[in-house]
C-alpha cells in the first residue's frame, strides 16, 4: 500500500507538471480556432441569449484566456475575480446558474475533444494527459459555478433589502400608534403594497389610530384614491381609525369625483394637527378604560 | 354525526358573552350560529357581545350579512355587538367586495373588543341604573 | 348500520330485495381493490347502502350488477379522493394490490368490457387498431397498404382509441348511455378535442348527465395530466366551502400575495353560493394560466334557470334571496376580468380571471 502509493503520487506530479505546460502552449496555439468552436456550441446549445454577438465574443475570449491561465498557474484567483464580474453583469439580465456552468461544461468538452484529437494516436499518453487535465477542469467549472451562485445570492439579497427598505414606511410613533407618510407618484401597484403594510402593520403593531400623510402625494387617478379609501373602512373593520393629513386640493377632488363623503373621513391639515388628533383619541381611550377596567 | 370538533363556543363572562367561530363555516354552520348565539343573548341578558372571527380566512357577504344582522339583533335585545380579529387580507376584501361595513363595531382583538364594550358601557347609560 | 335489512325477502319475489345476500360479491369487489381492511369496511358498507337506496328503482334481477357497478364506483371515487391528496395515498391505499385472491376475477371482467368494446367498433378500426397496437405495426407501413398517408392513419387510430376508452368505460361499468347525446359527448371527451366538446356542449350535458359526469372523469384525467386544473361539483352548502378551498390552495402555487388568495377565493364563495341558491346543480372550475401570463381562471357553471336580465343582475343590491345582493357585482370587483352568459332556462356561466403577473 505505502509502496504504490509512494510510487503513484510522484508520478503524478510530474505528469502534471510535465503535461500542463504543453496543454498549455496547445490551447494557446490554437486559440482562436478553439474559442471559435466554444462559441458555435454556445450557440448551438442556445446559452447565454440575452447577450449580443459582441458581448459574447469579448466574454468567451476572457474566459477562454482564464482557463487556460489556470490551467498553467494552477491559481484560481483571477478566475473568480473573473467569474464575479462577469456574474455581475449578466446576472441582471437573466442569466441562470446552468447557463454559466453550462457554458463552462461546454469548454472543457471542446478543449478535451482537442486534445484527443491531438493526442489520439498515442493512447498511453492522451490517458496521462485527459488525466491531468480533467481535475483542473473540473476543478474550473466548480470556481465559476460556485461564484455564480454567489454573486447571485448576494444580488438578490440586495434587491430584497432595497426592496424592503422601500416598502416599510409604517412608523410606529409610540404605542397603538402609527403614521403612514405616503411620498411620490402612487400607482395601483405601490397603492397595493401600501395597503398590504399597513393592514399588517395594524396587526403587529396592535395600533388603534393611524395617520396616513399624503402630503408628498402630487396626485391619484380615480383608481387609486378608491382604493385609498378601500383602505381607510379596511383599517377600520381590524378595529384601527385612520387619520388622513396633508390632502391637497386637488386629491380631495377626486375623492369627491368618485362620491367619497369627505365629511365621513376623518381629515386634518398637517401631520402636526393629525398627530394631535391621534393623540386625543388614544388619551380619550387610555383614560376611560383605565377607569372602570379593575376589578 | 355530532361528534367531531366544534365548529364554535359561546361563553359567559359577566354580562357579556364571547362567540368565538373555530373554523370556516358553510352558510347553514353560520345560519346556526346566528341562531344559538341570538337565543343566548336573551337566555343569559347579555349585555354585549364579542365575536371573535379570527380563524375565518373568507368573510363573503353572506357571512358579513350574517354579522350585521346579528349586530341589529342583539342590539334589539339591548346588547352590544364587536367583532373582532378580522384579517388584514379579509377586512380589504369585505371592502373591496362592497360590504357597507359602517355599522358593525369592531375591535383589533378579544381584548380590545372588551374593553370597547366597557367604554360603551359607560358611555350609554345602562339599562339598569 | 345500513347493511341490515336482511328481511326474509325471496330473491324473486317483488318484496325487498336481498342486500344482506351481496355482502359477500360487495366484499370481494372492493378488497380486491383496498388492502386496507377498514377502509375497506367502510367502503363496502357505503356501497351497500347506495344499493339499498336505489333497490326501489330497480327491476328485480338488476340488483347484482348494480352492486358490482356501485362498488366499483365508490372504490374508484375514493381513488380519486386519494389522488387529490397524493401525499397521504400510500397510507390507506395501494393502487396495485399486490396479490389480491380475486385478481382473476377482475381480469375476467376486464377482458370481457375489453372484448365488448372492441365488438363495438367498425371492422375496419378495429384491424388497424390492433394491427397497430398488437401487432406492431407502424403507421407508415399501414398508410401504404391502405392507401392512405401515415398522418390520416395516425388520425383514425387516435379516433379508434379514443371510441374504444369510451366503449371499454361504458362495459366496465355496466352503462347502457342514458340519451343520444352520451355517446358523442363522451368521444368529444375522450378524443380530449375542444372544438368538438363546444359543439356537442359537453360541459352542460357533463351536468345534466349523471351517467357522463361520472365517466367524463376517468376520460379527462387520460392523455393530459392535469393538476393544474380542479372541478368541484358544487350542489350543497358544504361545497362552498370546498370551493374556495380548492381555488385558495390552486392560487397558491402561482404565489399570490394573500390579499390576491383572498380575494379569488371569496370571489369564488360567491358564485358557488349563487350555484346552491339558483340552479341546485353546478360546478366550479378551476384553472392555473401559464402563458402568455400567469394568472388563476375561475369557470363557475350551472345548469339553473338562467339570469333573465344580466345587468340587473350585475347591480348592487340585486338580489332575490338573503344576501346583500352583491354576489356577481362583488365577485366581479374582486377579480380583474369577468365575463357572464346566461340562457334562460338553460343556465348560466362566469368566467373570472385573477392575473398574477402585470401584463
Ligand atoms: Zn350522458
Amino acid at each position: 500500500m505505502t509502496e504504490r502509493a509512494s510510487a503513484g503520487f510522484p508520478a503524478q506530479i510530474s505528469d502534471e507538471e510535465e503535461l500542463l505546460p504543453q496543454l498549455v502552449a496547445h490551447l494557446r496555439e490554437h486559440r482562436t480556432r478553439l474559442r471559435q468552436e466554444w462559441a458555435t456550441r454556445i450557440q448551438g446549445a442556445h446559452l447565454l441569449q440575452a447577450m449580443t454577438p459582441q458581448e459574447m465574443a469579448a466574454e468567451t475570449t476572457s474566459v477562454y484566456d482564464n482557463y487556460v491561465e489556470v490551467l498553467e498557474t494552477g491559481s484560481v484567483e483571477a478566475l473568480q475575480r473573473y467569474a464575479r464580474n462577469l456574474s455581475e453583469r449578466i446576472i441582471p439580465r437573466g442569466v441562470e446558474t446552468q447557463e454559466v456552468v453550462g457554458i463552462v461544461l461546454l469548454l472543457r468538452d471542446v478543449l478535451a475533444r482537442s486534445l484527443f484529437e491531438k493526442y489520439q494516436r498515442d493512447f498511453p499518453l492522451l490517458n496521462r494527459v485527459l488525466d491531468a487535465y480533467e481535475p483542473a477542469a473540473n476543478r474550473i467549472a466548480n470556481t465559476v459555478a460556485v461564484s455564480f451562485v454567489d454573486e447571485r445570492e448576494r444580488v438578490i439579497r440586495q434587491q430584497q433589502d432595497s426592496i424592503r427598505e422601500l416598502s416599510t414606511p409604517v412608523l410606529p410613533v409610540r404605542e397603538r400608534l402609527l403614521i403612514l407618510p405616503i411620498i411620490g407618484v402612487l400607482d395601483a401597484e405601490r397603492a397595493r403594497q401600501l395597503t398590504e403594510q399597513l393592514l399588517s402593520g395594524i396587526r403587529t403593531h396592535r395600533a388603534k389610530v393611524v395617520v396616513v400623510d399624503i402630503t408628498g402625494v402630487p396626485d391619484v387617478d380615480e383608481a387609486v384614491a378608491n382604493h385609498l379609501v378601500q383602505t381607510v373602512d379596511a383599517s377600520r373593520l381590524m378595529g384601527a381609525s385612520v387619520i388622513i393629513t396633508g390632502l391637497s386640493p386637488e386629491i380631495a377632488q377626486t375623492l369627491v369625483t368618485i362620491g367619497v363623503d369627505l365629511s365621513k373621513m376623518d381629515t386634518i391639515g398637517d401631520l402636526q394637527g393629525g398627530l394631535e388628533e391621534a393623540e386625543r383619541h388614544l388619551g380619550y381611550a387610555v383614560t376611560r378604560t383605565e377607569g372602570p377596567g379593575g376589578p | 354525526m355530532t361528534a367531531g370538533p366544534r365548529l364554535f363556543s359561546i361563553l359567559r363572562q359577566g354580562p357579556y358573552l364571547i362567540a368565538s367561530i373555530h373554523t370556516a363555516l358553510d352558510d347553514s354552520q353560520l345560519v346556526r350560529f346566528q341562531e344559538d348565539l341570538i337565543d343566548q343573548i336573551g337566555r343569559y341578558r347579555a349585555r354585549g357581545v364579542v365575536i371573535d372571527v379570527a380563524a375565518l380566512d373568507v368573510l363573503d357577504s353572506f357571512a358579513s350579512r350574517m354579522l350585521r344582522d346579528i349586530g341589529e339583533m342583539a342590539r334589539l335585545r339591548g346588547a352590544a355587538t364587536v367583532v373582532v380579529g378580522i384579517q388584514p387580507d379579509v377586512a380589504f376584501t369585505m371592502v373591496r367586495l362592497g360590504m357597507d361595513t359602517g355599522s358593525v363595531a369592531t375591535a383589533l382583538d378579544l381584548e380590545e373588543g372588551l374593553s370597547s364594550l366597557e367604554r360603551l358601557m359607560n358611555a350609554s347609560p345602562g339599562r339598569r341604573t | 348500520m345500513p347493511a341490515a335489512e336482511p328481511a326474509g325477502g325471496t330473491q324473486q319475489g317483488s318484496g325487498s330485495p336481498d342486500v344482506a345476500a351481496l355482502i359477500p360479491l360487495v366484499r370481494r369487489i372492493v378488497t380486491a381493490r383496498v388492502p386496507d381492511q377498514a377502509t375497506a369496511d367502510d367502503l363496502v358498507q357505503e356501497t351497500l347502502a347506495r344499493v339499498l337506496a336505489a333497490s326501489g328503482r330497480l327491476e328485480s334481477g338488476t340488483l347484482e350488477p348494480y352492486a358490482i357497478v356501485t362498488a366499483r364506483n365508490v372504490v374508484t371515487s375514493l381513488w380519486r379522493d386519494q389522488d387529490r391528496q397524493r401525499r397521504h395515498q400510500h397510507r390507506v391505499v395501494d393502487l396495485r394490490p399486490p396479490e389480491a385472491p380475486d385478481e382473476d376475477v377482475l381480469v375476467q371482467e376486464d377482458r370481457a368490457a375489453i372484448a365488448q368494446a372492441l365488438s363495438r367498433l367498425s371492422d375496419r378500426e378495429r384491424e388497424i387498431l390492433l394491427a397497430h397496437e398488437v401487432a406492431g405495426r407502424d403507421t407508415r407501413s399501414l398508410a401504404a397498404e391502405l392507401g392512405s398517408t401515415a398522418g390520416a392513419v395516425a388520425a383514425q387510430l387516435n379516433r379508434s382509441r379514443a371510441r374504444l376508452r369510451v366503449e371499454y368505460l361504458l362495459a366496465a361499468e355496466r352503462i347502457e348511455p342514458p340519451t343520444e347525446q352520451c355517446r358523442p359527448v363522451l368521444l368529444a371527451i375522450s378524443g380530449g378535442d375542444r372544438r368538438r366538446q363546444r359543439d356537442v356542449d359537453a360541459a352542460r350535458h357533463l351536468l345534466e348527465c349523471e351517467a357522463c359526469g361520472r365517466l367524463s372523469e376517468p376520460l379527462m384525467g387520460r392523455g393530459r395530466t392535469r393538476d393544474d386544473e380542479v372541478r368541484v361539483p358544487v350542489r350543497k352548502d358544504a361545497d362552498v366551502v370546498a370551493a374556495r378551498h380548492v381555488a385558495r390552495e390552486l392560487a397558491t402555487r402561482l404565489d399570490f400575495s394573500p390579499t390576491d388568495l383572498t380575494l379569488i377565493a371569496t370571489a369564488v364563495s360567491e358564485l358557488a353560493r349563487n350555484i346552491v341558491r339558483f340552479a341546485d346543480v353546478g360546478e366550479i372550475v378551476v384553472e392555473l394560466l401559464e402563458a402568455p401570463r400567469r394568472g388563476i381562471k375561475v369557470v363557475a357553471r350551472d345548469a339553473g334557470p338562467g339570469i333573465d336580465d344580466l345587468d340587473r343582475a350585475l347591480l348592487d343590491g340585486y338580489s332575490t334571496y338573503r344576501g346583500l345582493g352583491l354576489g356577481l357585482p362583488g365577485a366581479r370587483r374582486l377579480m380583474d376580468e369577468f365575463g357572464i352568459a346566461s340562457e334562460s332556462g338553460r343556465g348560466t356561466t362566469v368566467t373570472m380571471i385573477k392575473w398574477r403577473d402585470e401584463p
